[in-house]
């Protein structure tokens, strides 16, 4: 499959950015963590200080999923910062459907995004992968990614804000 | 001790840093300015404050001591006038934060900024907004004084303020006095609980990348 396009995402793409990013979440077993709405993509994608960016893959009416979709594939993206080197690309999801794998897309995805990072003089593109995702792993390796958990010792660490509800529900 | 993002933002006055980081000053009511107000009683012998140009000298000093902690000093590309062009333009790559003393608690060599933490927003595709904590650090002889742990209760209260529901930072797996403090206000090990590594494309590989190359 030759003819995809891949663009930046406009404010009519959010529903299918919600929609991939609850496929993928679903295939890592984790949909439920997704309380992301449509409303927040829209608002903090596309104001004056965006807090992402994202890409999708489109491919033409008559290439449409079974689903019927032409959005098919996306990549959320933002710039983050690293004291001792500067300028980072982190790369937030990377998600191809099913149906449209082995086509290149999911090449073309990380190629645009390492040639988004070079133009904007980043040094690096930083991501997460989970270490029982294989063939990810495997992906990011052939094209020259080190995994820093295992080689440098970094930890991922995270605080979250308790439900609201949740809290008002033990004042009780 | 922390068991809540609640309880790690206290109770303080955020209006003298919002504007800082180019977020609108929201109204806050007369209970929260008189808290803010005790709340500068209570911690007489440091202050938190957002970081100014003025302050990059001190933060590349004490960034350098904490790559050299980290045993990864020969790793900064990063000088002085980098972070000045980086985080004081007007779409920054980062925000920071200084811990000050008074002149009469300066350290051995003379320096009354004493602390840093530097932050930026990111993003979560399950969760939305997010603050990402870059770095935290305290000088050797200010540490035990509670600086660390008001440096990361104001970044949190920041990522609050600006509608984040996540703070996320990373952790060398041999830092054992930092994986315990961290532990100890409530924060989890995604490492570990959830199998996610940290991974990185850079340089070369980068380059090569981009251009097409497997």
């Amino acid at each position: 499959m030759s003819n995809f396009i891949l663009r930046k995402t406009e404010p009519k793409d959010v529903s299918d950015i919600l929609r991939l990013i609850k496929e993928l979440a679903k295939f890592e077993e984790m949909e439920e963590q997704v309380v992301l709405t449509e409303k927040e993509l829209l608002e903090d994608g596309f104001g004056d200080h965006p807090f992402y960016h994202c890409v999708v893959a489109e491919v033409p009416q008559e290439k449409q999923s079974s689903d019927g979709y032409t959005v098919i594939g996306f990549a959320m993206y933002y710039f983050t910062y690293d004291p001792w080197i500067g300028k980072l690309l982190y790369l937030e999801d990377f998600y191809v459907m099913e149906q449209f794998r082995g086509y290149g897309i999911g090449s073309d995805i990380p190629k645009l995004l390492s040639e988004t990072a070079v133009k904007t003089r980043c040094s690096s593109m930083h991501f997460i992968v989970a270490e029982w995702n294989k063939t990810s792993i495997e992906f990011y390796k052939r094209r020259g990614a080190s995994d820093l958990s295992d080689e440098e010792g970094w930890r991922l660490y995270a605080i979250e804000k308790e439900d609201p509800l949740k809290i008002s529900a033990k004042k009780r | 001790m922390f068991n809540r993002w609640e309880d790690l933002c206290n109770v303080i006055s955020l209006r003298p840093l919002l504007p800082a980081v180019g977020l609108p000053t929201p109204v806050l009511p007369t209970w929260c300015l008189i808290l803010y107000f005790l709340d500068i009683f209570h911690n007489m012998d440091f202050s938190i404050r957002p970081a100014t140009l003025e302050d990059c000298k001190d933060i590349a000093r004490m960034l350098l001591e904490l790559a050299e902690y980290e045993k990864v000093l020969d790793q900064i590309k990063v000088t002085q006038k980098d972070l000045e062009q980086d985080g004081f333009i007007k779409n920054p790559f980062f925000h920071g934060i200084v811990a000050e003393v008074p002149e009469e608690h300066r350290s051995k060599e003379g320096h009354t900024k004493v602390g840093y933490a530097l932050y930026f927003y990111s993003y979560s595709s399950w969760k939305g907004r997010a603050v990402y904590m870059e770095d935290l650090y305290v000088m050797p002889e200010f540490r035990g004084k509670g600086i660390g742990k008001a440096l990361m209760s104001k970044v949190a209260q920041l990522g609050l303020a600006a509608g984040c529901s996540l703070l996320n930072f990373s952790v060398l797996d041999w830092n054992k006095p930092s994986l315990d403090f961290y532990l100890s206000q409530g924060c989890s090990d995604i490492t570990a609980d959830m199998g996610y590594h940290c991974m990185r494309c850079e340089g070369d590989e980068l380059e090569k990348l981009a251009q097409g190359g497997t």
